[in-house]
This record gives structure tokens, C-alpha cells and sequence, in this order.
């Protein structure tokens, strides 16, 4: 054994990624089998039920609406793309003191879990005594009081803003770490040629920062397609339907209706979604 | 060297601060409602504004909260810290193979755990939990581990792959001549040189090992029930109490609060190389 290790020592390798064929490859597949099975109820059943589970899963609104909510929060990565931006370019500054306080606090919503941010929003858009509506009402703003998370109209934004508020910080982290690696003889230069300070951002800065704008871009999106713990915490997928997104449908789905081979379904197209539009992206950007 | 010439103007830096304080204020007034809220009655929570400062501070809300969270903060505590120590090295022997040597199918080893970074975990959560329960891991403490340990590898495999790529391999190649193996020169060289590198790699695990959800509310029950699920459960069952859900807010947000200030600079590390190895 001692001879056979010393000769291949990196066989240690072995469990680490047996670890993950099994929990990850060997799962996928399995869990394929499980979406074309009759599984339903608490016993596994692997009888073979053809594409009952898809059909069933397709002609659902719930799942159109659960589909449709997922891509939605896609809207939030420019949003927080040009926000990050902005709070990156004023904390890069010349001179500008406690820019790391800055960046530190920016970043605090991103650090914390989505079950505190979660809580703590829910406490945000109260609508009876919350914080955001007694803020509205203590400056006279009453017509802005709202129902936020409550009403089905409203809940997308009110998860919107908040995730908005979780992310941006950490969007402004990646930028600020590409503005100062861009090179400073080229700033100094274009300094001594007259250049503005806003000319320097537009043509020599932000056209640099390609790498940090996809790492947002991938990121954000697959926090958007994952996006299980903050709406389950805050809404649980309310009122009604309304804030479902797949992967709350999902849980539902699963382990509150055990029905396992409709959950395997969709966890199936999440997989699908993340091969169609995460990974290609990457791939693209990096072959260059 | 000459000096730049267009630093900015009085004006435009008062402007400049002005934007960053009204977002931090942005940023920090959800936290200042939590606080404030947290320190008051019940009797005052209803009739002051959640923004004003307490007239009379109490600690019994974090009492209560405590009461109801302490088990499950120890469950946590154990689950963060063995799933941490799992995925870490498990994913710091990965690093340091796929940095430093060339084997057979080292490039397909590197794309699936790039792809496993990916993984939306909905596509294996049927397979995982029959898994945990064949094992008879449900609602265990090492179920959790495990599971945690298992899917924190591709993160933490190749954020070690871009230390250990920054180690000279004269060094190791010298070391090889001398007759180490691959796991002295691990023991010897590798580790000890990259101490900053371990540290980053610990608290970014720590603190995403700490904050999860989703796998405890499906491998957790009620012995093995990680703080964040009993925060969310307590939420539902006390709906009317916010000074007591804010008060547990805070304590489970405590440690990562804790190690952000201890340890912010290795966390930010750590989300910049979590932020390139995840692109």
C-alpha cells in the first residue's frame, strides 16, 4: 500500500473527485431518471412514465409564471451593473478619504445571510408600522406608503430593491479592483494630454473593464436562477403565486407535495437554463 | 515626477460625498431599523417609529430569540465548522494538483469542477436527500457536513488552483530533486508559504457554509436544525413579534459580522478570487 502510494501519490485524488461524480454528475443523471419516473408520494417509484412529468409540468401556468419571475430578476443585473459602477468610480476618486469605509459598507448586505436580509426586509416593507412606510409618513410622503411584499403587484419589485441592496456593494467591489488595475501610466499620460476626468472613465477606463463586467454578469445571473433562500425567507412565494420563481416551485413542488418526479422536472430546466445561457457566456468571453 | 494636474475640485468632491453618504445611508438603514427595533418592547415597537432610538432599552428580545436559537447556533457552529474544514482540504489537494502537475485527464478534472460551480443545486436535491437518507444521515449533524463539504470542493479547488499557480515551481522542482514527494513538498513548501491564501479560502467558506439555507431546510430536522432555518421557522410562528425576529437577526448575523470586521480584508480577498474562479 505504502509502495503503491509513494509510486502514484496523487491517488489522494480520488476522493475528492469521486465525491463529486457522485454528488454532482452521477446525481444529474439520477435525477434525470427520477423526472421520467411515476414517482409520486414519500416511496420512490423508478417505474419508467415516459414525459408525463414535462407534459404535466408544461401545461402548468404556475410553472409559466414560476419561469417568467425567474427571468425577471435577470432586470436586476443592469440595474446593479450601473449602479456598482457608479459608487466604483466616485470611491476611486483622487484624494477622496475613507473610501475603504465606503467600499466596507457597501459590501455589508452582501456578507450576511439571505435569512437576516431576508427577516430584516420583511420588517422593511411592513406595511403597517415597517420601516420604509413610517419613513414615508414621518416626511409627509403618505402617497408612498405601500403595500410592498404583500400585494401581488408589487411583491417582484419589492424583491427586486432588496436584492438590488444585497448585491450592488459587491458589483462595486469587482469594479473598483478593475478601475485600479487598469495601468497609471496610461491615466498620468492621458492626464498630461488635457484629458478630463470624465473622458479618462469613458474612453480609457470603462473600456478596460470587460473582465469585471462579464464576473458581474455571470455571477448575477446565477444568483437570479438560484434565487431559492431570500424569496423563501421574506414572501415563501406570496401572496398566492405571485413571487414564485423555479426553484421556490421546485421546493413546493418536492417536499411539501412530494411530488418528486415533477420536482425533478424542474430542476431539470433550471439545469437546462444555466447550460443554454451561463455557460456558452463564459465560454465566449474567455476563449478570446 | 510631475504631478497630475487635474485632481478634482472642492466642488465636486462635496458633491462626490454627498452621493456616497446618501448610499450609505441607502446600505445601512435596514440594519439601523433591525437595531433599533431589536431594543425595544413589544408595547413600544408598536407605537414608535421603527427609525427612532429606543427610550427605554431592553434586552429581552435577545433573550428570547436566544432561548429559541441556541441549540440551533451550536448546530450551525458545528456544521460550518466541519463542512468548512471538509471543503477546504479536500479542495486544497485538488488545487495544488491541478496547479502543479500534469496528469491524466487533468483538464477534464479541471472542467468538472468549473462546471460544478455552476450546478443550480435544484437539479440534485432528489438524489441528494435519497442519498442522505440511505446513509442514515437525515437530520444529523454529519449529514450537513458532508453535503456541505461535498459541494463547497470546485469553489475552493480552484480558488486554491490560482494561489498555488503564484508558488514558483523552481521552488518545487528543487524540491523534487532533493527526493520529496508530492505531499512533503504539500506539507513542507506548499502550505506554509501560502498561510494569507488559507486564511482567504476559510472565512469565504466559513461565512457561505454559515449562511445557507436551502440544504439544511432539506437535510436538517429538528436535532440537526442549522440556525438560519430556525430563524426562518420562528418567523412564521411569531410573525407579530418584531423586536424578538430582529433580535435574531442579529445574532445570527453575529459571527460573519464579527469576522468582517476582524477579517475583512481576507473576506473581500476571498470574494474577488471566488469572483474570478466563478467567471
Amino acid at each position: 500500500m505504502r509502495e503503491f502510494f509513494k509510486r502514484h501519490p496523487l491517488i489522494i485524488l480520488v476522493i475528492p473527485i469521486g465525491l463529486i461524480l457522485y454528488f454532482v454528475y452521477f446525481c444529474i443523471g439520477w435525477n434525470v431518471w427520477v423526472s421520467v419516473s411515476d414517482w409520486k408520494g414519500l416511496t420512490p417509484s423508478y417505474r419508467f412514465n415516459g414525459f408525463y412529468a414535462y407534459t404535466k409540468l408544461f401545461t402548468d401556468s404556475t410553472f409559466w409564471l414560476s419561469l417568467r419571475n425567474t427571468l425577471l430578476l435577470f432586470a436586476i443585473i443592469p440595474i446593479c451593473i450601473v449602479l456598482g459602477l457608479l459608487l466604483a468610480i466616485l470611491m476611486d476618486q483622487e484624494g477622496l478619504k475613507g473610501s475603504n469605509i465606503f467600499r466596507n459598507l457597501f459590501l455589508l448586505p452582501f456578507t450576511l445571510s439571505f435569512v437576516v436580509t431576508g427577516t430584516i426586509w420583511a420588517w422593511m416593507y411592513n406595511p403597517t408600522n415597517g420601516i420604509i412606510n413610517s419613513l414615508f409618513r414621518s416626511i409627509g410622503l403618505n402617497s408612498l406608503a405601500g403595500t410592498w411584499h404583500t400585494s401581488q403587484e408589487t411583491v417582484m419589485l419589492s424583491i427586486m430593491i432588496a436584492l438590488i441592496w444585497q448585491f450592488s456593494g459587491y458589483v462595486a467591489l469587482i469594479f473598483l479592483a478593475g478601475i485600479k488595475s487598469v495601468s497609471q501610466d496610461q491615466i498620468n499620460a492621458a492626464k498630461l494630454d488635457g484629458a478630463s476626468n470624465l473622458r479618462i472613465y469613458r474612453r480609457l477606463i470603462i473600456p478596460q473593464l470587460k473582465a469585471p463586467l462579464t464576473t458581474a454578469i455571470v455571477i448575477l445571473a446565477m444568483y437570479a436562477l438560484r434565487s431559492f433562500d431570500f424569496i423563501w425567507v421574506l414572501t415563501g412565494g406570496g401572496p398566492g403565486y405571485a413571487s414564485h420563481t423555479l426553484p421556490i416551485l421546485m421546493y413546493k413542488e418536492t417536499f411539501q407535495a412530494t411530488n418528486f418526479s415533477i420536482g425533478a422536472a424542474i430542476g431539470n430546466v433550471l439545469l437546462m437554463i444555466v447550460l443554454v445561457l451561463v455557460i456558452p457566456f463564459t465560454y465566449r468571453t474567455y476563449r478570446r | 515626477m510631475e504631478m497630475a494636474q487635474k485632481v478634482p475640485s472642492k466642488v465636486s468632491y462635496i458633491i462626490f460625498y454627498s452621493v456616497l453618504i446618501l448610499f450609505a445611508i441607502f446600505y445601512l438603514l435596514p440594519f439601523w431599523g433591525a437595531l433599533t427595533t431589536s431594543v425595544k418592547t413589544a408595547k413600544d415597537v408598536a407605537v414608535t417609529s421603527p427609525l427612532s432610538l429606543p427610550t427605554n432599552i431592553t434586552l429581552s428580545p435577545y433573550a428570547e430569540a436566544f432561548k429559541e436559537l441556541k441549540k440551533p447556533l451550536l448546530n450551525s457552529l458545528l456544521i460550518t465548522i466541519g463542512g468548512m474544514l471538509g471543503s477546504v482540504f479536500l479542495g486544497s489537494i485538488c488545487g495544488y494538483a491541478l496547479a502543479k502537475y500534469r496528469f491524466k485527464y487533468d483538464n477534464l478534472v479541471l472542467l468538472l469542477l468549473i462546471s460544478g460551480i455552476f450546478l443550480p443545486y435544484q437539479a440534485i436535491l432528489v438524489p441528494l436527500f435519497q442519498t442522505i437518507r440511505a446513509l442514515n444521515l437525515y437530520d444529523t449533524i454529519l449529514g450537513l457536513v458532508l453535503t456541505h463539504a461535498v459541494y463547497g470542493i470546485p469553489m475552493c479547488a480552484l480558488m486554491f488552483r490560482g494561489f498555488y499557480g503564484d508558488i514558483p515551481d523552481c521552488l518545487i522542482q528543487q524540491a523534487m530533486v532533493d527526493g520529496n514527494g508530492p505531499w512533503r513538498i504539500y506539507r513542507k513548501i506548499i502550505l506554509p508559504s501560502t498561510r494569507i491564501a488559507t486564511v482567504t479560502v476559510i472565512v469565504f467558506q466559513f461565512t457561505s457554509i454559515w449562511n445557507e439555507l436551502l440544504f439544511g431546510l432539506i437535510i436538517g430536522g429538528p436535532d440537526s436544525m442549522p440556525a438560519t432555518v430556525a430563524l426562518n421557522n420562528m418567523m412564521g410562528t411569531l410573525a407579530a413579534e418584531w423586536n424578538v425576529q430582529m433580535a435574531g437577526s442579529i445574532l445570527l448575523a453575529m459571527p460573519v459580522l464579527i469576522l468582517y470586521v476582524v477579517m475583512g480584508k481576507y473576506l473581500i480577498r476571498g470574494y474577488m478570487a471566488g469572483a474570478v474562479t466563478a467567471s
